[in-house]
């Protein structure tokens, strides 16, 4: 091979060169370019599970159906501090079921056991229902299917129960189809690190 | 992408919504020249603290902090990156230096278990396009490092040294690769043509994706055969059009990157210049043309590897009488067919 | 026992007769004249459901009650205080405690004894007519208090001095003697049965009529239901005349037994009556 340099290497080399130019320059400016984080979540006020108003309709499920993981990166969350602590709590009791001989509802609410139910304090065994009860959602078993939430909203409940994106376990698609899916345009970008409630005017 | 929403509620006041589109506001000014009683968030005035406070609750009870967890910290997303390159580095290495297709599919088989099926195939350079796109034209988005690093790297390597992303790194390819059985060599026609698909395929993605946030699509990622492998989940669509094409890339070798890969568009533009390309023999051709039989990829021209197309499988060393000569201190692999057709596993 | 709508006063808008932000109790007097406190007005609506006359409170009004008799006061049950007008208006005191008083959402007269219900406190304070301290009523419990979660407790008291209470989060109407022992308790949980109360806190106001009869409001779906004395359920209806987000309807009845309901979603009081009834 000739050790010469021929036109046809030095064009090479030349095109090489601003090739890398230009992609280094690209990757600068664009790793320079510093715009917030961003990530998926879901805007509570909009979305039909809690926003006020919209009563009498089946609890959306859709962030449990169309996220592409198996078990969808959305969450149930119970914001304790609004939280009523209720003997009998909607979210966690099917209300509609007949009660049983102890006066609770028969049945449960969350189709996948999710939630569990634990008194504050010592109860007293022949008034089980002068007593706070805390409602803890168990996120290895919540599904996000919205059933609980929608049961807690404003006036059936305090509404203290919302649907949250988890970003540990989000894959941060590109094209969320959860996002195309929500009827409600409740699937929103916002900066990380957003809290995603803030204290709510009263 | 929107500006920062504010996401506190004072009576129903919000950011700009998601998608302003003329339905919404048609639909707003009907309502509103209908009566509508105005917004409901603004009517519904809930009690003051309704809620019970630790101090009504008593016996020392303390709130409990609502989890929020983080999401995966920056430097596994660094770690990856830093692996995407160093798997091009060894890839570059094992095919234009030591041109041992063994080793070169183990970097495949294990850039696949790790970036396709553990790392569920997101972020890969392909779907980075769209990223890149609109953070070039959209003045309020911008991307991090991690997705320009992905970007970026396997365009420079190809600069360097030829498609070894293509080769050993790239799941979506990689997939393809390890079900190659039988290839069908396509007429070189057919196959130029073909190939000028994925100029289409790439214009449209970018077209789509530097459009305005609430038309915006990311088409690259939708419509993406083999996600649906990796994550181990996906609607009947995805999985049948993915195993349709690996059906297929079982004799059509590449299928997908052959004609279809948007970021091979690119690459294949930029490796005409590599630096270093992939040279079947070490020293002098005997100019045979057994590697060009051996090629399932068609990227054997005159017999030498032509930089645009080859995705540096490094099978066509396999062939090559060269490397099977004693002494030409070339590690050879321990099996030799070079009667046999079809491409090793 | 069924009984139709026959009236409808107030609403939401911005002339005189129409509430702006809220609309939160009410109380009728022996007149059949509606009083009913929000925004930081108190209007008076005629039996016809005109306006007749309206005053400013110093606060946004909770709670009202009328007192019968020959010279009538108005209590307006605010946070932090309990104002008292004459019939022209004119306030002629107000009753401020600050350390006791939070928010009195719910307030009635019994001889020489006010009662104010304060939702902070989650119980019932007496005072005597010149504002000194009597007892709490309803502190008793081991959950310190009533459970309130809905924010709004109302109660009544009977002729007979007897305060009847419902407690939402029991789902039962507790009643209890003014220093404060509880006698007995009337409802019970059921999802399915009308004449239990359904949902986490039902019922939440309460009116008294004739001779012991209940009537209660609940949320969820909103409506009224009326109890005899023995407990027993002798009418459900209302669901449909109330926006289903409404919440801590306040409830008070006429002499002649016309059910009066706020509608606090639209801002306006729905008039009830047998259908029976004359008139």
């Amino acid at each position: 091979m000739s050790k010469e340099p021929t036109r046809r290497d030095v064009l090479g080399h030349a095109a090489r060169g601003a090739g890398l130019v230009t992609l280094g320059g690209a990757a600068a400016y664009l790793a320079a370019k510093r715009g917030r984080a961003d990530a998926w979540q879901i805007d509570w006020s909009k979305c039909v599970n809690s926003r006020l108003g919209a009563t009498g309709v089946p609890a959306c499920d859709k962030c449990a159906t169309t996220c592409v993981l198996p078990l969808s990166a959305v969450r149930a969350v119970n914001e304790y501090a609004k939280c009523g602590r209720c003997y009998i709590c909607p979210a966690y009791f099917d209300v509609t079921s007949p009660v049983d001989k102890d006066g609770l509802p028969s049945k449960k609410l969350c189709p996948r056991d999710a939630i569990t139910r634990r008194p504050i304090g010592e109860i007293d065994p022949h008034d089980p229902a002068n007593n706070y009860y805390e409602y803890l959602i168990d996120e290895a078993r919540c599904n996000g299917c919205g059933k609980c939430v929608m049961a807690c909203k404003e006036p059936a409940g305090l509404g203290s129960i919302r649907l949250e994106v988890r970003h540990d376990l989000c894959l941060d698609c590109n094209r969320c189809p959860i996002a195309v899916a929500c009827p409600d345009d409740a699937y929103i970008r916002v900066p990380t690190g957003t809290a995603p409630f803030a204290r709510e005017h009263a | 992408m929107p500006e920062q929403r504010n996401l506190n509620l004072t009576g129903g006041h919000w950011g700009s919504s998601s998608k302003p589109g003329t339905t919404r506001f048609v639909t707003l000014v009907w309502l509103g020249l209908a009566g509508w009683p105005g917004d409901l968030l603004a009517d519904y005035k809930r009690p003051v603290d309704a809620a019970p406070s630790p101090k009504d609750i008593g016996g020392g009870y303390v709130t409990p902090q609502v989890q929020r967890p983080l999401p995966r910290s920056v430097w596994w997303r660094t770690a990856d990156v830093v692996l995407l390159g160093a798997a091009m580095g060894i890839g570059a290495w094992i095919v234009l230096r030591r041109r041992n297709r063994n080793a070169l599919i183990v970097l495949t088989v294990g850039c696949l278990v790790y970036f396709g099926f553990h790392r569920k195939g997101c972020i890969c350079p392909v779907g980075s396009i769209q990223n890149v796109a609109v953070a070039l034209t959209d003045s309020n988005y911008a991307v991090g490092y991690v997705v320009v690093a992905t970007f970026f790297l396997p365009l420079v390597m190809a600069l360097l040294f030829g498609r070894v992303f293509c080769g050993g790194v790239c799941p979506l390819g990689g997939i393809q690769d390890l079900v190659l059985l039988r290839p069908v060599q396509v007429p070189r026609r057919l196959d130029k043509m073909l190939g000028l698909l994925r100029y289409v395929y790439l214009l449209a993605a970018i077209g789509l994706a530097v459009q305005p946030a609430v038309d915006r699509d990311f088409i690259i990622c939708r419509f993406d055969p083999f996600v649906g492998f990796f994550r181990r989940t996906g609607t009947a669509e995805m999985l049948l059009t993915g195993g349709g094409i690996l059906v297929a890339a079982m004799f059509v070798g590449r299928l997908y990157c052959r004609y279809l890969c948007p970021y091979g568009a690119v690459l294949s533009v930029l490796s005409r210049w590599a630096w270093k390309s992939v040279s079947i023999t070490p020293s002098d051709e005997l100019d045979c043309g057994l590697c060009h039989e051996a090629c399932p990829y068609g990227a054997i021209e005159n017999m030498r590897a032509v930089r645009s197309s080859c995705l540096c499988c490094a099978r066509c060393f396999r062939y090559c009488p060269v490397h099977r000569t004693e002494g030409s201190g070339i590690h050879r692999d321990k099996r030799d067919a070079p009667s046999e057709r079809g491409a090793p596993p | 026992m069924p009984y139709r709508q026959i009236q409808t006063i107030g609403g939401r808008g911005s002339s005189p007769d129409r509430f702006t932000e809220a609309l939160r109790g009410i109380d009728v007097d022996r007149g059949g004249c509606l009083y009913a406190v929000g925004d930081s007005e108190l209007k008076v609506f005629g039996p016809d459901g005109v306006l007749q006359r309206r005053w400013i409170t110093e606060k946004p009004g909770w709670s009202v009650c009328v007192t019968s008799g020959t010279d009538p006061v108005i209590y307006v049950g605010q946070e932090g205080q309990v104002q008292q007008f004459d019939v022209g208006g004119r306030c002629r005191s107000t009753l401020k405690d600050d350390a006791r008083l939070g928010l009195v959402t719910s307030v009635d007269v019994f001889g020489e004894f006010l009662l104010f219900g304060d939702v902070a406190h989650r119980c019932i304070h007496r005072y005597d007519r010149s504002g000194r301290f009597v007892n709490d009523i309803g502190r008793d419990s081991k959950a310190k208090g009533f459970l309130i979660p809905n924010g709004h407790l109302d109660f009544r008291v009977d002729d007979r001095g007897i305060i009847h209470v419902p407690n939402p989060g029991r789902h039962r109407i507790e009643r209890y003697t003014p220093d404060g022992r509880l006698q007995g308790h009337i409802g019970r949980f059921s999802g399915t049965d009308p004449a239990g109360f359904s949902g986490c806190c039902n019922p939440t106001n309460l009116a008294l009529w004739g001779q012991g009869n209940l009537v209660v409001t609940e949320k969820a779906p909103p409506r009224v239901k009326v109890f005899d004395t023995g407990g027993n359920l002798r009418s459900a209806f209302g669901t449909e005349a109330f926006d289903p987000n409404g919440k801590n309807m306040d409830v008070a009845v006429s002499a002649r037994g016309a059910i009066y309901v706020v509608d606090t979603v639209r801002l306006q009081v729905c008039v009830f009556a047998a259908v029976d009834a004359p008139g």
